[in-house]
């Protein structure tokens, strides 16, 4: 979900909080909020948020702000409970492989829409079957690439039929941005829905329905009482989510208590401030995105087209600079603490993370050394300062990127191991560059689809890779293909390990900091520690008042 | 726009002819002209304008460190700290030295300025040349051309161009043609618009003619009088020009469309990257940046309105009037519109033209 | 534009007679307006074209949303599928066809049909516009007054560094600055936004929203939340509004100035009227037309402003939009709105125009 990154302006760390006015802090459950004097029921939280939706349609939204919102008002067949990374059936009763390429899910008895509909096996298939006919543009159906048919023998089962059998990864896939179910007689068949219809439609059966709908500005929940999966009832009545443009502006209103929660993106400055207020909480969450430097394998120096190309070299000067970066000191002073090292490719956190890097470069603790690094080099008869230019971009991961690559730069540069030509563009321009080859050295960040190891590896390591970095280890390969179809967890495990230790070895990429999801709340709401989990899907209805 | 027409008024300028060359340079002349507050805010303007182009100039000599620099001794300056005696004006979230970016910022700033301006003189007048020259249907495209991108808020075309323009590249050049590029298309209108109606009005003169008769090159005899004739117009029109270009790459730098911070030191870039000090009790990041646009506009526009002021008997100030030689008003300009407007405009109050406004000038 | 009945009320007839040059060239005033109307066309025209143009170089929305996740032959397939790899020209002609039927599209990045867009942000900006002018109003004219009438001494002097003041600050800094104060310290105005929560949530319900809140508020029938409207008001009004403050005060004065030394005025002066009723009552009507006729200008400089002002204080409106769809790289939005903002200038314009040749025939064609 790329928006994760997308606000321009602002700081990708998680964040979330609440307030309550302070003097409310006791405990009363009964008091509105902030400056909410007028209807606030009992218990009605306030959340605030930079979030961007782009459409409640799951078939037209790939992005993590509409995502949010259809993680409270949609069902999923397969969810992550809270506190957990891996999924459980959501309104599913049971859900398994019968058959290597037949995967049956038997949905619960008498779930209903929030309009009163029934929800059974043929709105399932409804649902999964739009997404690949619509095939949005803007839509997620390229994660459901290896359904091949759908059928609903009866009201409660659906039988998914794969192209490719033993898929460990469709589980996961039922419960990422493709997965959400929606209401067949809501919904259009072959077009995007629009959100006037949707809320219009009450085709809701998540923990929420929408009561008033204003895109990017006001979202009103209701709890809903008839949702029946692996959640549970929502623990508060009314939430209002209330979104903003520029990130100071929510870290002033949770400040000042005129809201209860902000979750995403407080700036690290903003965040370390709120830290010393007592009337807010700061919470802090494993977050599952990750920022790393990519090489591309072609252009980089001694890359296997320049002039000079040699492997051993190329490989020499990507260890080097594993070896010179110092994480502590980028999550310390950028991002003060809103971020926290990264040893491997797979998020710290999820079923599967090594931290392969750890022993293998700078000091062999995680923190960098420069003679390591000289020796490396010149082991490999490399010559100093190896010219180096590197890429960023400065408005699609946050506001700090500027500050981080400059520090980069500077650690790079220290002892005159490299010489960095620092360099960044606007993010069309830049993803136009990179895949094309522009870019020798350059940045990128990940947020996952689905908490799945396996998201952090397929896109990225097997010879075709949406990097187009041209890294290409048929080991790694083969392993990787091999891992999403073992149906044997410790057996799959062992292997996305080994893949980490591999693709550590060789650097495809130099993946360096993982952020936290943190949400900050006014000191009256509880709750916000469950729902900050491996999952990576903020749910409101985790959040109590009082 | 349409109704503002150029007041082009009909009694050609005259140049005292009392002084020395020195004291009919443009701006020398106006200041012995000027006398009281009228004299003090020229001088302020002129002094503040003074400064930041000599900071501009010597920003190497003046800044203690680099606009890019974070560590000086191999010791990090360290973020947000407060101001020092290390650090005059404490540093930033980024951790670089405020006063150096500051000082930096300047030369950015004053490259923007000369690019825009230059860039705008030169196509206003050019166009404006022909299009009154000829006359015509290119004269009528031109005119709607102009009026329609006259009309467009400046700061959504500049966000546009600047993304044509850079191709997104943040670069120091491309930043900074960015908003030049973005500035003079905005203001070619407004230099078009005052050349164009002295073109019209000088073509018709009868010295032009005989010019002509005698087989003078007309083109030059055009560029010399129109010239001539705008010089009270066009000083005004410059600093409005200047000011617009630093708040125009200003607002492109809060915005996020601006230069970032290694390539070159920006005051915008670096008021947006302060949003989130202030509300922190961290004043020094934003408020010097802040303050140093503040400033440079304050000073710039200054000695535009005095000039302004002072190319127009009525505003000359009570005690200069009877003092004032023959020189008539001609368009005032504001930002975002002339300021004698109109056609009900006072001047046609005032002095009643013996000649007449050309029927080409009235715009719309 | 409620100042356009004062203009209608003007004070001295022109001192002289319109010279021959000024006869309209045949034709009269309703040809006048029929001409001046038919230009407001190839304005909106050119303006379309260009951004069109210009928005097709900088990238397409798919590689916007997203670049950063899939494969380049999956971008391409997806590009494909939109049609923006087909022959500009070819859809250029498409986009025009489907504005001439009224069709102004479908937003790209949210799937929204541009006229809502328009309509729902549109009349967030109108609102905030009128604000601005108000308080722009308020403070520019009795201060220009008062700057002419004390001129050439310090209070002019100091009105008048006022005004380029006012022009010089930045709107995000003075927006930055005012929520310091009235926010942050003093705890009296909210930080941002158009109304609380609370309000929001009641006006969203009311059948007939006009989207001008403080209409909306007032159909509530809630003191409360009309006070909360209002409040959330006071700030982004006061940014964007002397922003136009310091033009109108150097306008006032400088057109005041220039009435008190006609010899309408003059005659006034030598009956014996004091100086200060000269211009409050004979210099200050007239000084008013040009203001009226320079609106028309400073309508554009507003939605500049409100770009800035829009995103500082979460005025969720036009100018706001335009930057956060050119940044998804939504054509279909973008070019709407900018048509939107076109038509509203070039409208103004007409407006003042007429106005202004009502009062002074001199003008038309």
């Amino acid at each position: 979900m790329t928006s994760a990154f997308t606000t321009k302006r602002r700081v990708l760390a998680a964040v979330g909080g609440a307030a309550a006015i302070a003097l409310l802090a006791t405990g009363c459950s009964n008091t509105s909020d902030g400056n909410d004097n007028k209807n606030a029921a009992g218990g009605t939280i306030t959340v605030g948020t930079t979030d961007k939706v782009t459409s409640l349609d799951p078939a037209g939204a790939y992005d993590n702000g509409s995502f949010v919102v259809m993680n409270q008002i949609y069902p999923f067949l397969m969810n992550t409970p809270y506190g957990s990374p891996d999924v459980a059936p959501d309104i599913a009763e049971s859900a398994e492989f019968t058959t290597p390429t037949e995967y049956t899910v038997k949905l619960k008895e008498g779930l209903t829409f929030a309009n009163g509909n029934e929800l059974t096996s043929s709105d399932v298939k409804f649902t999964f079957d739009r997404q690949l006919k619509i095939n949005d543009p803007n839509g997620p159906a390229s994660l459901l690439y290896n359904i091949d048919t759908i059928a609903a023998p009866d009201d409660t089962t659906v039988v998914f039929t794969l192209k490719q059998g033993n898929d460990q990864t469709f589980p996961q896939v039922l419960s990422s941005p493709a997965g959400p179910i929606v209401d067949e007689d809501t919904f259009s068949a072959d077009a995007v829905t629009k959100d006037a219809d949707i809320v219009k439609g009450k085709g809701f059966a998540g923990q929420y329905s929408i009561t008033s709908y204003e895109i990017n500005n006001l979202i009103g929940y209701k709890a809903n009482p008839d949702y029946k999966g692996i959640l549970g009832l929502a623990k508060n009545d009314i939430v209002n989510a209330k979104y903003y443009t520029e990130s100071s502006n929510l870290k002033l209103d949770i400040q000042e208590n005129n809201i209860d929660v902000a979750f995403r993106s407080l700036s690290a400055t903003d965040i370390d401030d709120l830290k010393k207020n007592d009337k807010v909480t700061v919470v802090n969450g494993p977050g599952g995105e990750t920022r790393y430097i990519v090489f591309n394998f072609n252009t980089m120096p001694y890359g296997a087209t320049t002039a000079e190309a040699d492997e051993t070299k190329s490989l020499a000067v990507r260890q080097a600079m594993a070896d010179l970066i110092d994480r502590e000191e980028i999550a310390d002073q950028v991002f003060k603490g809103t971020y926290t090292p990264l040893y491997s490719y797979v998020a710290d956190g999820l079923t599967g993370a090594t931290e392969s890097l750890k022993p293998l470069y700078g000091d062999k603790k995680g923190g960098p050394d420069a003679a390591a690094a000289k020796a490396r080099l010149e082991a490999a008869g490399v010559t100093t300062p190896v010219k180096v230019s590197i890429q960023y971009s400065n408005d699609h991961y946050g506001p700090s990127s500027g500050d981080e690559y400059a520090l980069i730069k500077d650690q790079l540069e220290a002892d005159g191991l490299f010489a960095v030509d620092l360099q960044t563009t606007e993010w069309v321009q830049y993803n136009k560059d990179r895949t094309t080859d522009v870019y020798p050295v350059y940045q990128l960040g990940w947020f996952p689809d689905y908490s799945d190891a396996d998201n952090y590896l397929t896109p990225f390591f097997l010879k075709e890779n949406f990097l187009v970095n041209h890294y290409d280890n048929p080991e790694v390969n083969d392993l990787i293909l091999k891992q999403a179809v073992t149906p044997d967890r410790a057996e799959r495990t062992t292997l996305i390990e080994n893949v980490q230790d591999k693709v550590a070895a060789d650097l495809s990429t130099l993946p360096y900091l993982q952020g936290d999801q943190i949400a900050v709340t006014g000191t009256n709401i509880t709750g916000t520690q469950d729902t900050l989990d491996a999952s990576f899907k903020f749910r409101y209805g985790a959040l109590v008042k009082g | 726009m349409n109704t503002t027409a150029p007041k082009t008024e009909a009694l050609s300028f005259k140049t005292p002819r009392t002084g020395g060359f020195f004291s009919r340079l443009p701006v020398v002349h106006q200041l012995r002209q000027s006398m009281g507050w009228q004299r003090g805010m020229l001088i302020t303007g002129l002094v503040i304008t003074g400064v930041f182009v000599l900071t501009a100039l010597l920003a190497p000599l003046i800044a203690p460190y680099g606009f890019a620099q974070r560590k000086a001794d191999s010791l990090a300056f360290g973020t947000q700290q407060p101001p020092s005696g290390e650090h005059l004006w404490g540093t930033t979230v980024g951790g670089y030295d405020v006063f150096s970016r500051v000082v930096w910022g300047s030369q950015t700033a004053l490259f923007v300025i000369v690019i825009a301006v230059v860039f705008s003189i030169f196509l206003g007048v050019l166009l404006g040349l022909v299009s009154g020259y000829f006359g015509g249907w290119l004269d009528r495209v031109l005119v709607v051309l102009c009026d329609a991108i006259y009309a467009f808020p400046s700061l959504l075309l500049a966000i546009v161009m600047s993304i044509v323009i850079s191709g997104g590249r943040s670069s120091m050049w491309g930043g900074i043609l960015a908003a030049a590029i973005s500035i003079t298309v905005v203001f070619i209108p407004q230099y078009f618009r005052v050349i164009r109606a002295e073109t019209v009005r000088i073509k018709a003169e009868a010295y032009v003619e005989s010019a002509r008769v005698v087989g003078a090159s007309s083109s030059r005899i055009m560029f010399r009088h129109v010239l001539r004739n705008a010089t009270r117009t066009l000083p005004l029109i410059f600093t409005l020009n200047s000011s617009e270009a630093i708040l125009t790459l200003a607002g492109l730098g809060f915005l996020g469309f601006g230069i970032e911070p290694t390539a070159a030191a920006e005051w915008g870039f670096d008021l947006n990257k302060a949003v989130s000090d202030v509300s922190t009790g961290i004043w020094w990041t934003a408020l010097f940046p802040g303050v140093a646009i503040v400033l440079v506009v304050l000073g710039i526009t200054l000695v535009g309105e005095s000039l302004n002021d002072l190319a127009d008997p009525r505003l000359r100030g009570r005690r200069a009037v009877s003092a004032a030689s023959g020189d008539v008003a001609e368009t005032s300009v504001v930002p975002g519109g002339t300021l004698t407007a109109g056609p009900g405009g006072l001047d046609g109050l005032e002095t009643p033209d013996p000649i007449g406004d050309e029927p080409g000038e009235v715009r719309s | 534009m409620s100042i356009a009945s004062v203009s209608t009320e003007v004070g001295p007839p022109p001192a002289s007679p319109p010279s021959p040059a000024h006869k309209p060239k045949g034709g009269g005033f309703g040809r006048y307006l029929l001409v001046r109307f038919l230009l407001i066309i190839p304005t909106i025209f050119i303006l379309v074209t260009v951004v069109f143009f210009l928005m097709r170089t900088t990238g397409d929305p798919i590689t916007a949303a997203q670049g950063g996740r899939l494969t380049p032959d999956q971008l391409a397939e997806r590009i494909h599928q939109a049609g923006y790899d087909r022959p500009l020209f070819i859809q250029y002609i498409e986009y025009l066809g489907n504005i001439l039927r009224g069709d102004f599209g479908t937003t790209l990045s949210d799937n929204r049909p541009v006229t809502t867009i328009l309509v729902t942000y549109g009349s967030a900006t109108a609102e905030l516009a009128v604000y601005a002018l108000i308080v722009a109003f308020v403070v520019g004219i009795p201060l220009g007054m008062l700057a002419a009438y004390r001129r050439d001494r310090g209070t002019d002097a100091s009105l008048r560094v006022f005004a380029i003041l006012c022009y010089a600050t930045p709107v995000f800094f003075a927006g930055l600055l005012l929520k310091l104060v009235f926010s942050v310290w003093l705890k009296v105005l909210p930080v941002a936004g158009r109304a609380s929560t609370g309000s929001e949530l009641q006006m969203q319900i009311l059948p007939n929203k006009t989207g001008f809140y403080l209409i909306d508020a007032i159909q509530t029938g809630d003191s409360a939340v009309i006070a909360d409207v209002l409040q959330h008001a006071v700030l982004p009004a006061v940014a964007l509004g002397l922003l136009t403050a310091g033009v109108f005060l150097r306008l006032v004065r400088t057109n005041v100035i220039g009435t008190l030394s006609t010899e309408y005025v003059d005659a006034a002066r030598s009956r014996g009227v004091g100086e200060f009723r000269l211009v409050r009552k004979h210099a200050y009507r007239p000084a008013l037309i040009p203001i009226i006729t320079v609106i028309g200008m400073q309508i554009a400089l507003l939605l500049a402003g409100a770009v800035l002002t829009e995103t500082t204080f979460e005025w969720k409106g036009l100018g706001f939009q335009l930057s956060q769809y050119l940044q998804s790289r939504d054509f279909v939005a973008v070019q709407g709105i900018v048509a939107l903002l076109a038509v509203v200038v070039a409208v103004t314009n007409f407006l003042v125009d007429i106005i202004a040749a009502l009062i002074d025939p001199r003008v038309r064609y």
